[in-house]
């Protein structure tokens, strides 16, 4: 399970002689050079962290193959964190070449790492990427002098449109079709910072530039006033679109699913199954062949996809880490960082990305802290789907309060583990790349990539979760459970009995613990409320539950685990009390 | 503010060398000493390098500098420990 997002590291890779590896600062725009490069799928990101673990590409240089490496990202080669320690391994894995690609708008720090990698007497071509955005900004960058001062070629690129890649393969292709060939590059006399320095400021010339409006957003944003107000309106927007657009797919989808999907199966199964259990199991209420269609293609797929379309365009663009900024301060008095907002956004895709991203946190009490709200507070977007058609039906208010809920919740967690688990939380360090477009390719291959992971990941466990509802469902399994679990779900939750399938599949996958309530007829908005409650706090599904042993140990995913479930059906059955109290 | 400020740090302010954290907006800074952090380290913000100060966030938020032609936002709890002079 979650096959997909797992990292190892294969040292095969390390041995392998056509290596070229690409090389760079965080948010230089590296992996969309990869993906142009390689025309492979491949993440790409605007901000720090996701490449915590390199992406292998296969690249191909006058009818030759090589492998591109996209090593992570990082500001110099000391060794003192993790990529750093990777990326020195990779230079030293005798690789035909490097790609470095240098940030025209921040050049003297990424000349200096330029630099640096020269000590490994490997050839490099250097990228002079972002030229267009500095241009904007005033700056123009002599390529042809800067590559005297570094002594190995330099191609100027504006990578998001594709620019200056058939130079730049040119120039590749020249290197390592020389076999032995060896750099020359000027010696280093003195700091590298200082050297970086000197280079930059004499091959820059300013030029008159314009901002674009995205320069002078991306500005814009990074101030309090007009900041706040437009994130909450870039937020508000996107929860617009994913809701109004996934509710239209999932109409279009409906139809399809009621009048072609399910009623041909229908037909199929039973022109040669007698009726009976079989039958059911396969076309009945809780069919798999019914509900499968019904909850997986209808309900969930659409606002997966919806939310990874925005997500995937807000973090090409670079607006994320200005969130962060945003957003540091009240992060800081709830016990983490500016930073984990980008974390905890990608749980409102899935958990286990936002685990693995949680990588990025630099002390384990900070990882554990985001981890943990993350599975308590943030609902899976596979489980927002299902509770936006639970709630469909009643008001959005209750959207609203569940909303509410889930910011009380994650506030709440995060201040309670703040101060009860040891350890520090570093404060936000976070360089704050250039506002832009995102590249329409890299872009469209990213959200490939996703649906894919998620189709792999989520298909088994709902598959099991769907086989398990039918089974349970038609064999009258689920009449004796609900028995014993009556006083629970009838007494303190108020929720009828059929609800108990919901407590049973809940186990497997997030969304199937609110699926079971949208084939309840005659419920109140307050039994929807209260059912909605328990799923959201309820357990985390089997993948996140894997990748919390995974990523921490076993004891942590149980723990979790179960303080979840446990605090489900407490808050979920006081808010029924109360209301019950109330009404 | 000032007072709690003294307190923690036990420095004055407005002398030679204060804390980038209170330090005034929108003017640059000679760094006189920073954390040994290898984040900082990396991004440039290193003895006598020179910032660029451009806003303090409310509310216990981070700072945003300016160093070289980057921006980076530094959390309140380093950068009450950056000392810098005007």
């Amino acid at each position: 399970m979650a096959s997909c997002h797992d990292v190892h590291e294969d040292a095969a890779v390390y041995h392998k002689t056509n290596k070229i590896l690409l090389m760079g600062n965080p948010n230089v725009g590296k992996s969309v050079f990869f993906s142009q490069l390689t025309g492979l799928q491949v993440m790409s990101s605007n901000y720090a962290g996701t490449t915590v673990t390199y992406t292998e590409g296969t690249m191909e240089l006058g009818g030759r193959r090589y492998t591109l490496i996209d090593v992570p990202g990082t500001y110099s080669l000391d060794a003192v964190s993790e990529a750093e320690a990777v990326a020195v391994r990779f230079m030293e894995s005798s690789p035909l070449a490097v790609v470095c690609v240098l940030d025209s708008t921040n050049l003297e720090r990424n000349i200096k790492l330029g630099l640096e990698l020269q000590r490994f007497n490997v050839p490099i071509i250097y990228a002079l990427n972002l030229v267009d955005v500095a241009q904007r900004h005033g700056v123009q960058i002599d390529a042809v002098q800067l590559a005297q001062e570094l002594g190995a070629p330099v191609v100027p690129t504006v990578a998001v449109k594709g620019e200056g890649f058939d130079r730049l393969r040119q120039e590749l292709e020249k290197v390592v079709s020389q076999p032995g060939f060896k750099p020359n590059f000027p010696a280093q006399i003195g700091d590298q910072w200082q050297l970086a320095k000197q280079i930059a400021a004499r091959v820059r010339n300013s030029v008159s530039g314009e901002l674009s409006f995205f320069d002078r957003l991306g500005s814009a944003v990074l101030q309090p006033w007009p900041g706040i107000p437009i994130a909450l309106a870039v937020t508000l927007a996107s929860l617009g679109v994913i809701v109004q657009g996934g509710k239209t797919l999932e109409g279009i989808l409906l139809i399809l699913v009621e009048n072609a999907l399910v009623p041909f199966f229908a037909t199929l199964f039973s022109s040669f199954i007698p009726e009976g259990v079989l039958l059911n199991v396969l076309i009945g209420e809780y069919g798999i062949f019914v509900i499968s269609f019904e909850w997986i293609v209808a309900l969930i797929l659409p606002y997966v996809f919806m939310f990874y379309v925005v997500f995937s365009f807000l973090e090409d663009s670079g607006f994320l880490p200005r969130l962060s900024v945003l957003f540091d301060g009240i992060m800081r008095k709830l016990g983490v960082q500016g930073g984990s907002v980008i974390t905890i956004m990608m749980g409102y895709g899935c958990a286990v990305p936002a685990i693995i991203g949680s990588r990025t946190a630099t002390t384990r009490k900070e990882r554990l802290i985001i981890s943990t709200v993350v599975c308590f507070g943030v609902p899976c977007i596979s489980q927002t789907g299902a509770l936006i058609s639970l709630f469909a039906s009643f008001s959005p208010i209750l959207l609203v309060l569940m909303l509410l809920l889930s910011l009380v919740v994650m506030a709440a967690v995060a201040l309670i583990l703040s101060r009860l688990l040891k350890g520090d939380v570093d404060p936000m360090v976070i360089e704050i790349p250039n506002l832009l477009m995102p590249n329409g390719k890299a872009y469209l291959k990213k959200l490939m990539l996703r649906m894919r992971n998620f189709a792999l990941d989520a298909e088994g466990p709902m598959l099991i979760a769907i086989v398990i509802a039918a089974v349970v469902k038609e064999t009258g399994l689920l009449n004796f459970v609900a028995g014993y679990l009556e006083p629970l779900v009838s007494s303190w939750l108020g929720l009828p009995r059929e609800a108990v399938m919901a407590l049973i599949l809940g186990v497997v996958r997030r969304e199937m613990a609110v699926a079971p309530l949208l084939a309840i007829e005659g419920l109140t908005a307050l039994q929807a409320f209260v059912g909605g409650t328990v799923a959201f706090l309820y357990l985390p599904c089997l993948s996140v539950f894997g990748i919390l042993a995974k990523e921490f140990n076993a004891k942590v995913a149980v723990a979790i685990g179960l303080s979840t479930a446990v605090s489900a059906f407490i808050v979920a059955g006081v808010i029924n009390q109360v209301a019950q109290l109330v009404m | 503010m000032r007072h709690r400020h003294r307190n923690r740090h036990g420095q004055k302010l407005g002398g030679n060398s204060c804390c980038l954290y209170y330090a005034q907006d929108g003017r640059q800074y000679v760094v006189a000493s920073a954390p040994e952090v290898g984040i900082l380290k990396s991004l440039g913000i290193v003895e006598n390098a020179v910032i660029q100060k451009k806003l303090t966030y409310r509310m216990g938020g981070p700072v945003l500098l300016k160093v070289d032609s980057s921006e980076i936002a530094i959390g309140k709890d380093f950068a009450e420990k950056i000392e810098v002079r005007g």
